[in-house]
Formats: C-alpha cells, structure tokens, sequence
C-alpha cells in the first residue's frame, strides 16, 4: 500500500524561496496566458511585448526603475512592519499625507534655495507618512486597537483629507480641475539620467533599501522587530519596552511610504492631485510578500513589478492587449507565491507501507 | 495470566524521526502495566497508536489474541481500550454528564441523560467517588476532572485503561487514592498502562516495560526490580540519584515578598496576601499543584503583571511597579513555566537566544550595532560550559531538544543575574540527565550566594534543593516549613488546602 504524508521541512533555504517565486511567476504566465487565449488574443506575443517594455532598451529599463521606485520603499515599508507581525495595510494613507505635507512645506518655504527646499520637502514626506504610522503604533499599544482596523481606515481619512485639500483651498486659482497649482521648480527632483524620467526618489528608494536591510540584520532595533515579530511574550518578559518598539517601527514604516509620496509628487507628478496614489501602496504589500519580506528580495521584485506595469504599455501599444492585464498578473502572481511557498516550505513522502508476517 | 492486549514489533515514524521502533510487548488481564522512559522514548506515541490515534507503519496489535486494526479512537473505543490524557479533553462550559455523552450512541437529538445518569452514578458508588453528575466541569478541582476523565472511560466499558501521568496534578493523598482505586479496577479485571517518569509509582506496578529512544529495552517483574535498575535501564548508563546539598548559613533577605494580592477578572483571588522573603544562599521551594497561584507570582515578580496591593523589594529596592527591564538591571534571573512561550524565540538561533534582553548592552552592541563576534564568543563559551548538543549555535531553538532548551535559558540567566533567580518549573519535562545538571547549577549558585526562588509540582526536586518549603493553595501560602521539619504529609495536606 502506498500512502503520500506531508511533513515539515526543517529549513527553508534561499534557493528553494528564489525557486518558488520563479516558479509562482511561470505559473501566473500560464494562467493569464489561458486567459488571453480564451479571449481570442495571442499570449506569446503579448508576453514578449512585455518583456520588450520592461527590459529590453535603455529607455524602458529607465522607465521600469521610474515605475520601481515607489514600490521599493511601500515595499520596504510593508517588510518593517509585517517582520514585527505588525500587519500595516495603510502604506496607501501613508503615502499620500506624505505628499501632501511635502506638498505643504514646499508651497510655504518656496522662497529657499533647491538645496535647501528639496532636503526639506523629502523630510516633510517622511514626517507625513510616518506620523501616521506612529499614530496608528501608539494606538496599538496604548488602547490595543488592531493596527488593522486603524491603518485601513485612515487611508480613507486621508484620502478624503486629499480630496477635500485639492477641491478647497489648494485647488489651483482659475481652474476646473481637481489639482493644485504647478509644483514652485525648485522643489522638482532633479533627474539622474538625462532626458529620461529617472529621479531622485531612485536614489532614495536604493539607499533606504541598503538601509533597512542593515536595519533588519545588524542592528539592536532590527533584533527587537524580528523578535517581536516571532514571539512577542517572550520579548515582553526579557525587558523589550513594548510601546516604543511598536511606535518606532511604525514610525519607520509610515515614513517609507511617505518617502514614496514624496518621491513621486516631486519627481513624476508635476502638481499634487488624484492620481498620486494609484495604488502603489497596497502593490507595496504585493511587493514585499513576493519579496519573501527581505529588504533585497523586495527590491528585486520591485523591479519586476515595476516591469510589469512598464511594459504593460508597450503590450498594450504592439498587441492590442489592454494595459491592465498586467494587474491581472500581478495578483496572480501573489497568489501563486503564497501557495509556492507552501511548496517550500512543506514536503511530500512516499511511504510504502510493509505488512510484517507473523 | 491471559494476556489482554498484545503489541507485535510497531514501527511509528514521523518523517525521518522513529518514535516506535519495532517495539513488542504485553498487557495482561488485571495488571498494573507501566511504561517507563524519558522523553523521546516512545510511550506517548506507542500508546497512541494503541489507542487509534496514530496509525502504525508497521507491527500488529491483538487484543484477546486477534489481531485488529484500531482506525480511530473510536474504533479502539469500542473495542474497550480507553485513554486519559495528559491534557484533558473536557469541555469546561459543559456538566459532567454531558462530558460523558458526547460521543456515544446516547448523544442523539434527545439526550436521554437519564440513563447515562444511572450508570454513572453506579460507577461512582462502586469506587467511592463523589461526584456530581450534573456540575460543571470548570466548577471541579483538577483532580476531580482527571476522575471525570477516568470515568468517561470506565462508562464506556474499558477493559484495558491507558493512563498519561495521571497524578502529575495531583496531591500525594490525591495520588494514593488513585492507587488504591486502580488496584480495585484491577481486582474486577481491568487492565491498566500507566504511563509515569515517576519512580515511586511506578514501584506500585506489576509489571515495568522500559522503552529508550524508540527502541525496547526490557519488561520486568516490579518485585524483582529497584529504582536504581530502572533508572539505569531508562538511560543506559548508571545514574547516582543522591544530591549533595552542603550546609550553608543563610545571609540577607534579598527577595522580600509582603502581602501580595492580585484580584482576577471575575472576582476571585490570584494570589492573596503573599509574603515571603528569601535570603542569599537560600533556595525556598514553592509546592502546590499547577494553577494554584504559582504563575501569577512570578509573574509579578518579573514585572509582567502588577498587583493590587503589596509590595516587593529586591535588595531594598522596590519593584513592585517596575518594568521588567528595570528588575533585569537589578540582577533577577528568571527560569519561566513555559520556557518556548515565555523565555526563547523558537526561530531565532542559539547565539540570539542567549542574548535576548541583552541586545543593547554595551557587552553584545556598539551604539545601534549588533556586535557579532562579541556574540559568538558568548555564545561558544555558553556552550562548551552547559554541554549543549548542537550542530551549531546557528542552529535554531526550535530545532533542540527540549532539555537543551532549558539549558539555553540557565546559561542565559545565570549570565545576566546576580542576586536573585526566579525558577518556575525549571526540570519540567527534561531527561534525568539534565535534570541532574539543572539541579546542580541550582545548588551552584546557591552556594554563590544567589537567592532563590524555585516552584515545582515534584516534591522530590523541591525535597532535594530547598532549605525552606512554602506551599501554595488558591493564590494563599498556606505555611513555611524548614525542609528537614518537614513531612510528604505534612505539605501534602497544605497542597490540598488544608491549614497545619
């Protein structure tokens, strides 16, 4: 008699969670590919198109890091949070009130310098993202309020706060659309490549990257996150000062989204409006899961992603395919990962079982 | 005799682990059958597959001389073997005889208790028991729910009874009843496999099978056997029981304890008026059944939980609404019941275990940096110093065993204490030859002058280490007895609440 059990792995290693995000996105490939198929569409040249977006030129890597960048640091911000357990879901709020106050700070000190503006609305974009952030720790620890509930529902709050401000008092003079007036010029990024997109928030997103992962792995507040994360009794009983832990870390997560708002208000956009969110927050989460919530991994998969979105374009412009396929992909792509990683994690044994003669 | 139950070469395996490895052997009719043997050794598992649990991957099970297979508890149910767990399974909301209900042909849309009522209370007045049929299990002492269990068993006609360390929450008298009343059972033919690690009981057997590491060592006559062979069998090797406990004179009080009171949500008392003080080169020894307070003490003591009223000092500094960071400072160790839950981080490695709490100490962190070599070198010291078996001290907890575990902890808290060491537990669930080494370590630091403060649910660690014994009932410390004034009995009744 032959029977299947499934047993624990011992350690998951490296290679096997590289292996199963590979295997996640060949599988997501298959899935879109059927259903492009079934609408009558071709997949092969869909996917190429793609791939010629996303990678293939100068030109479309530049605008595959342009795409990245927000996701890199709502991706590293979802890593901080989610290693802790701290299950932040508002890197979207996060994000636009840290727009929205570097929005501020450059409208109100547009007398200074570039050098001296741009380092301050940067600051201001991590101070937006990261009070919120903080807020939403402190009510976790003070009043155990799930950080869930807090961050979700803030990320309307601060939508609605966006719709109120660009509708009201920083609708742009004389206009009918829902946007403020032109960013003042030196409050603009200024641009790593010329004539392309690139800007500086590339920069930042690469150095909060190296950042974090120091963070994580080589400091005492790094050791605090993954502790709390795995066993937050235990840490409770070895003398880690909860409150501050918590307040602290979601500070840093807040404020990393809220270097994303930023980044992309002064260095894409050319005016604070609707469209600064578009959802880069919750692909941040997207990002960091696929990531295996490391800082690197979720560089790279920031990239990818970010390719996705790039070249969704081009295949949108050679095959007819509409751009938001991609989107599709996206989410399968998640959730091939996530059932992937049980393949990592778990294993299957053939047991053939002997029946002893008396 | 006839042989009841007959177990033929079972092989269980999880994954690469053996647990059961080929093991043979008997039950006979109206025996007293132990199985013996450390942790790992197979007894859980072997009696699980009896019992339908677990399926075997090899090997035949015969009761009455047929062969069987047992699919489910079921099945094994109503072929008459039953189990009592170690951990109950009762339904606390539930009465008693709807406890014994669930499950049987009696449970249908109309719960005829009636009937079930008859036969229980029959059962009841058979073995002397007093039990309510219609009370509420959480209403009922442990050792009153552990007789449920028992009875849910006997109800189901049993014939062959697998008990899993009963009397691990019980008090002597408690466990001496249980005694009395198995010889009983046994006397109208049933069978019963007690499993038990403690010696004492296990000479009340008829007959020992000693299991080691999976494997079968040997099955003895109990009146022809001694603790000593046993314990030998059960490790492999000689082990010397004796403890050598020096005579030291006590020094200061460190650890004051007064009147402690910790009310509970619903009213009742955790711990009420608490007093107790321990000097350095002491160790005091709390006894009381699990769930009496001890829990709530250290708790308090750690800093975890503030209580109501009362105050404790520590070298003259009060804590008593400190944090725990504050009290580590002051040199307080603690060994915690529940050393996964309360005292490791199962993912993280040894090395990052052994610093936990310590990792913004300028020993182990530059500024915001982790100092890894600093680390390391601690790390290598603590385990070449407490022989922890390990591949690497990259290895992660969760990977040890449960006796290397504890030593993870002790290396730690020994480090990072210097007056004081809060033990709750600290040889529960460990192997004879660690338990040795943590009660020499115990001893050691009380001879450095630590003050300790140890609970246990074995009177025979708390006889060994302590100078004075405290017991515990309900949250109240029913007395403090000098260990050499003090009798089994004695701190037996006190266990039960019952004022000396």
């Amino acid at each position: 008699m032959i029977k299947l059990e499934i047993e624990k792995r011992k350690n998951v290693g490296l290679v096997w969670q590289v292996l199963s995000f590979i295997i996640a996105l060949f599988a997501a490939m298959i899935v879109t590919g059927c259903l492009l198929y079934w609408a009558g569409l071709d997949a092969i040249e869909a996917f190429l198109a793609v791939y010629e977006g996303a990678f293939v030129g100068v030109e479309a890597i530049v605008e595959t890091l342009v795409r990245a960048t927000p996701l890199i640091l709502t991706g590293l911000a979802t890593v901080v949070a989610f290693r802790a357990s701290v299950w932040n879901i508002g890197q979207e709020g996060q994000l636009v009130l840290g727009a929205i106050f570097g929005f501020w700070v450059s409208m109100e000190f547009s007398y200074l310098p570039y050098y001296l503006l741009i380092p301050l609305v940067i600051v201001a974009g991590f101070v937006g993202g990261g009070a919120l952030g903080a807020l939403c720790g402190w009510l976790k620890s003070r009043y155990d309020v799930s950080e869930i509930i807090s961050t979700v529902m803030l990320n309307y709050v601060v939508i609605y706060l966006l719709t109120y401000l660009i509708s009201g008092p920083w609708m742009a003079p004389g206009e009918f659309y829902l946007h403020t007036a032109p960013l003042s010029e030196n409050s603009i990024l200024p641009t790593l490549l010329e004539d392309t997109r690139l800007h500086g928030g590339f920069l930042i997103s690469i150095v909060a990257a190296i950042g974090i992962h120091v963070l994580i792995n080589k400091t005492s507040f790094g050791y605090d996150i993954k502790a709390f994360g795995y066993n937050s009794v235990a840490c409770k009983f070895k003398g880690m000062n909860v409150p501050r832990t918590l307040v602290l870390l979601m500070m840093i997560s807040g404020g990393l989204s809220g270097l994303a708002g930023a980044g992309e208000l002064f260095g894409v956009q050319d005016r604070l409006s609707g469209s600064i969110a578009q959802n880069l927050g919750f692909t941040g989460i997207l990002v960091a899961m696929c990531g295996g919530l490391s800082p690197l991994g979720t560089l790279l998969a920031a990239i990818l992603f970010g390719g996705l979105v790039n070249g969704g374009f081009m295949m949108q412009i050679l095959t007819g395919v509409p751009a938001s396929m991609v989107y599709v992909m996206q989410a399968v792509v998640l959730l091939f990962f996530l059932c992937s990683g049980l393949m990592a994690t778990f294993r299957i044994r053939i047991i053939i079982q002997k029946r002893v003669k008396q | 005799m006839e042989k009841l139950l007959e177990v033929k070469q079972l092989t269980k395996k999880f994954g690469e682990v053996v647990a059961v490895d080929t093991i043979s052997f008997d039950v006979r009719k109206g025996e007293i059958h132990c199985l013996l043997g450390e942790n790992g050794a197979g007894k859980s598992t072997l009696t699980e597959c009896i019992f339908g649990y677990y399926h075997p991957d090899e090997g035949t099970i015969l009761i009455e001389n047929e062969v069987v297979k047992i699919k489910s508890p079921n099945d094994a149910i109503s072929k008459g073997i039953g189990m009592v767990h170690q951990h109950f399974v009762l339904v606390q909301p539930l009465s008693v005889i709807e406890n014994i209900i669930v499950g049987t042909p009696a449970a249908t849309l109309r719960l005829n208790k009636n009937k079930t009522i008859k036969k229980f209370d029959k059962l009841c007045e058979n073995y002397d028991l007093n039990i309510d049929a219609n009370s509420i299990i959480w209403d009922l002492s442990v050792g009153q729910q552990q007789w449920v269990e028992i009875l849910k068993a006997l109800y189901m006609d049993a014939r062959l009874l697998i008990l899993d360390e009963p009397t691990a929450v019980l008090t002597p008298q408690e466990s001496e009843k249980l005694f009395k009343i198995l010889r009983q059972m046994t006397q109208e033919g049933i069978s019963i496999v007690l499993i038990s690690h403690k010696l004492n009981e296990v000479m009340q057997s008829d007959r020992v099978t000693v299991l080691r590491k999976g494997k079968y060592v040997a099955t003895v006559d109990t009146q022809k056997t001694s603790k000593q062979a046993l314990t030998n069998m059960m490790v492999g090797r000689e082990v010397i029981f004796r403890v050598d406990k020096e005579e030291i004179p006590v020094g200061k009080p460190i650890l004051e304890i007064k009147d402690i009171s910790i009310k509970a949500d619903w009213g009742g008392d955790l711990l009420s008026q608490v007093s107790l003080s321990v000097h350095q080169h002491e160790i005091l020894g709390i006894a009381g059944v699990a769930g009496n307070g001890q829990k709530e003490l250290f708790e308090a003591l750690v800093g975890v939980l503030k209580p109501n009223s009362g105050h404790i000092f520590v070298d003259g500094t009060e804590i008593t609404s400190a944090q725990p960071q504050e009290i580590m400072d002051l040199g307080v160790g603690h060994i915690p019941q529940d050393r996964y839950k309360e005292g490791l981080i199962g993912e993280f490695s040894i090395a990052e275990n052994l610093i936990l709490g310590m990792q913004r100490n300028p020993q182990y962190s530059a500024g915001w940096f982790l100092q890894k070599k600093k680390i390391q070198a601690f790390a290598e010291k603590c385990l070449k110093a407490f022989d922890i078996i390990t591949p690497s001290q990259q290895t992660s907890i969760n990977n040890l065993s449960g006796g290397n575990a504890q030593k993870v902890i002790l290396a730690r808290e020994l480090w990072q204490s210097t007056k004081v060491l809060l033990a709750n537990r600290p040889t529960r669930g460990l192997d004879v030859g660690v338990i040795e080494y943590v009660q020499k370590q115990l001893l050691q630091m009380r001879q450095e002058g630590y003050a300790i403060l140890m609970a246990s649910e074995e009177l025979e660690d708390i006889f060994n280490l302590a100078d004075r014994i405290a017991v515990i009932f309900k949250g109240k410390i029913m007395g403090i007895l000098k260990t050499e004034d003090a009798s089994i009995e004695e701190i037996g009744l006190m266990m039960a609440g019952q004022q000396i």
